[in-house]
């Protein structure tokens, strides 16, 4: 049968066979990492303690709480955010100037910062339909040449050692990661049981419906961005306290982590479905794998490699899952 | 029951059948196509009538009985196999290309056209079949995009016969036409039939079956009813061929006691741009209005603006003596307005989400304390809607994609249901794509509305559910208001003639 005297429905069961196809294959290979994985870790010396049980723990703090946000701004349909991770580094900084008033209300105003920077991105983003992708990449620039302008781009250093409590360690694991599952808590209830949380999943699911319908847009968008804002500006207090100080360069690949653990956490891209919590679990997937080459002594391009192989394979798994419901 | 055996049939079926899943979408169908006759197809929603087409223009292939074209038996297995076997199909969605021009559109596919173009004898041949469908005045050079929906669909008939078929497939051909378009494409279809062409025409229309075919094949749940010849059957007749043991829908409701009289939305001056001006209305409480007129008559528009999604609307809207301000859904919603398009799956369902996120979505501020949803009342709420719709609420938690249209259209229409906040509840063709049954249901839901106290405007070009659902009536056409009557006053013939400008005599009734 040559591929054009194939009929519309016929070509679409064709595609449907084709997807299946994939689709196994596809989960075959997960299933087949995961095998590899597993026999990685036994084989793996010094895999299966208690310490590096922790160190895995411990490195998905500042990832989590970023990719909280992304996970939001992705259910909301908004896609990503490219500037959550400069938002992150920027609060840090922030964070660490404030603290001559004191740490909690330094606390609070950093807080109070994201959620002023975030709500003004979503409010455009919902009400104007600004494009996300373009619009933040421009918060970037914007944020990046502040910080230069008032700081002259220099590390920003404490006044004293008042915050030192954010950096205690209880159980073995850092603050960061319970302060991280705190946020994570947050966000899950507020997706599932709040008036908000429900209407960000219409919108996302379809925008222009939930348009028609007059929910009020600008206001989801502010929501989304504003929760994204505070998530990256609690991250952004933790780094300050983590570092002692903080910069630019605190950014570093917290953006794309982000996006890597929202996509392998199974989010759809175009929206509508996902949840924060299983972000949590794809951002710990991602933190076993790294954790793993880095016992095994593959170099920083390996780990970067298989991170970029793993979103690429989740990412068509969920699309081609999603397209076998919808047809 | 059964026929002789024609052996002059274009195209004939013996008992064919086609499962999918579980589901026997056809059982044992028969059926078969003169020289020159047009035959029509009936049948409401999931009859079978579609997946008969596509077995017939290879788009599915029967797993059960034989399909004979011209005496001999075929297997059509693409759309490619049945136009060389002289079968030509014309979707009800249009598959001309606008921005070409009419003569490469009639080009276009067809497995004959030599590789290189030869322009006269091509240009010959186009003009040949424009003038065969009745569009000698057309500049086989024009692009489509110009061209009115009729005059597309003359197109493509044209594209079709180009082809040089035996056998013309016309799916819905009149769905978006006006009366007059529609007049064209019939006497361009019964100069098709005249050269011996056989036509396959499956509409919805009733009156235009009876109008235009010759003989009519009804089929319900996936098997044939009858065939008979179309001068010795009634509406009423074909109707009850179609439904079977459905019941009766009940009467239109009639003026009722103990209703207010009081105006809850009154609408002056109201013009949206060039598509419609000077539209005023004054709606009372708990009764139903409908705004009749075909495609483009701008009812479509009227809505729209009260809903908040006309930008360029200017005019006064006054609910329940407050002044709505216009151009935004959000304050339309706020100011007591609910609205239900005419496109559920583009802008009305959230399909990914369950059925019951979709009923609970416009009453989320019902269901919460403060900004914290109360899952116990909202699961309630959910079951309380899926009852009053008729849907099982063992299928709430399933995707609003995962329904019938039909069913959707309930979901749909039920979100705006029970919710003191409707001041107004505005549909646009309610039950566009919905199954005889699923028809009946709504209407239901739309008089029950009524009933509790909301004001329904509807569009509608559908004159028998005009008839059904209003109390009083508004005529459109070409963006003004042609009549105003109430239900009682009027009769198909005089509305069909306001929607149309004064072709009553013409329409039948």
């Amino acid at each position: 049968m040559s591929g054009a005297a194939v009929g519309a429905p016929e070509q679409a069961a064709a595609s449907r066979s084709a997807r299946k196809v994939i689709l196994l294959v596809l989960q075959g290979l997960v299933a087949l990492a995961g095998l590899v994985i597993l026999v990685g870790a036994i084989t793996t010396q010094g895999f299966f303690s208690v310490d590096n049980l922790k160190a895995i723990l411990a490195s998905v703090g500042f990832v989590g709480m970023v990719a909280v946000g992304m996970t939001v701004i992705m259910i909301s349909g908004s896609f990503v955010s490219m500037s959550l991770g400069t938002q992150a580094a920027v609060s840090a900084i922030f964070f660490v100037w404030a603290l001559k008033f004191g740490v909690a209300p330094a606390i609070a105003m950093t807080i109070a910062f994201g959620l002023i920077i975030g709500s003004i991105q979503g409010y455009a983003i919902g009400a104007f339909g600004a494009n996300p992708i373009v619009l933040t990449i421009a918060v970037v620039a914007v944020l990046e040449g502040m910080v230069v302008v008032f700081s002259s781009g220099g590390t920003q250093t404490p006044p004293n050692g008042a915050y030192e409590f954010l950096n205690d360690t209880i159980l073995g694991l850092p603050m960061s990661f319970y302060v991280m599952l705190g946020v994570v808590a947050v966000a899950e209830l507020i997706m599932r049981r709040t008036t908000f949380g429900r209407q960000v999943y219409m919108v996302g699911d379809n925008p222009l419906a939930a348009f028609v319908a007059g929910l009020p847009m600008g206001k989801i968008g502010a929501g989304v961005f504003g929760l994204a804002g505070v998530a990256s500006a609690v991250a952004g207090i933790m780094l300050g306290a983590y570092n002692q100080g903080a910069s630019l360069l605190l950014t570093g690949s917290l953006t794309y982590d982000a996006i890597a653990a929202t996509l392998v956490g199974g989010t759809l891209v175009s929206g509508g479905k996902g949840s924060v919590w299983k972000t949590l679990v794809g951002a710990l997937v991602i933190a076993t794998i790294t954790d793993l080459l880095l016992l095994r002594g593959y170099s920083t391009g390996v780990q970067i490699m298989v991170k970029g192989l793993l979103v690429v394979v989740v990412v068509i798994v969920v699309h081609l899952r999603s397209q076998g419901t919808r047809s | 029951m059964s026929d002789p055996v024609d052996n002059n049939a274009l195209i004939a079926l013996e008992a064919v059948s086609r499962s999918f899943g579980a589901i026997r979408a056809v059982d044992e169908v028969s059926f078969e196509l003169r020289p020159g006759e047009i035959h029509a197809l009936c049948g409401h929603n999931g009859a079978g009538k579609s997946t008969v087409v596509k077995m017939i223009t290879g788009l599915v292939q029967p797993d059960g009985g034989t399909v004979r074209v011209g005496g001999e038996a075929s297997r059509i297995r693409s759309p490619q196999d049945a136009q060389e076997l002289g079968i030509a199909f014309v979707d009800q969605e249009l598959s001309v290309i606008p921005i070409l021009s009419v003569a490469n559109n009639i080009q276009l596919g067809g497995v004959s056209e030599p590789f290189f173009n030869r322009p006269r004898r091509t240009r010959a041949r186009v003009r040949e079949l424009l003038d065969l469908v009745g569009l000698s005045d057309l500049d086989p050079a024009e692009p489509v995009a110009g061209l009115s929906m009729g005059r597309r669909q003359l197109v493509e008939i044209a594209r079709a016969l180009g082809r040089n078929a035996k056998v013309l497939v016309l799916d819905e051909p009149t769905a978006t036409l006006s009366s007059a378009e529609i007049e064209h494409v019939f006497s361009a279809v019964r100069r098709v039939a005249a050269t011996g062409c056989g036509v396959i025409f499956v509409s919805h229309r009733l009156d235009e079956v009876l109008q235009l075919c010759d003989r009519v094949t009804v089929l319900r749940d996936g098997k044939r009813v009858d065939t008979a010849e179309t001068s010795a059957l009634d509406v009423d007749r074909l109707v009850s061929m179609m439904l079977g043991d459905v019941p009766p829908e009940p009467a239109p409701t009639l003026p009722q006691e103990g209703r207010k009289s009081e105006t809850v939305v009154r609408v002056t001056d109201l013009s949206v741009g060039d598509r419609t001006s000077g539209f005023s209305l004054e709606a009372r409480h708990g009764h139903v209005y409908a705004l009749a007129g075909q495609v483009g008559s701008g009812a479509t528009e009227i809505l729209r603006a009260i809903a908040g999604l006309e930008p360029s609307a200017v005019g006064s809207v006054e609910i329940e003596g407050r002044q709505l301000t216009l151009g935004s859904p959000e304050r339309a919603e706020a100011g007591g307005v609910s609205y239900v398009s005419n496109d559920r799956k583009g802008d009305g369902l959230f399909l990914g989400l369950s059925a019951r996120d979709n009923l609970v979505s416009t009453r989320l501020r019902k269901l919460s304390r403060g900004p914290v949803l109360d899952m116990a009342s909202l699961r309630e709420a959910a079951k309380g809607l899926a009852d009053t719709i008729g849907l099982a609420p063992g299928r709430l938690p399933e995707p609003a994609e995962n329904f019938s249209g039909g069913n959707q259209q309930k979901i749909f229409i039920g979100r705006t249901l029970e919710r003191p906040e409707t001041r107004v509840l505005l549909l646009d063709e309610p039950t566009r794509g919905v199954d005889v049954k699923g028809r009946i249901e709504i209407h239901g839901l739309v008089r029950g509305a009524a009933r509790e106290g909301t004001t329904v405007i509807f569009a509608s070009t559908e004159i028998d559910e005009i008839l059904d659902l209003a109390d009083d009536i508004v005529t459109m056409r070409a963006g003004r208001v042609v009549g105003r009557h109430s239900r009682s006053e009027v009769d198909a013939e005089l509305l069909l003639a306001e929607m149309t400008h004064g072709r009553a005599e013409r329409a039948a009734a």
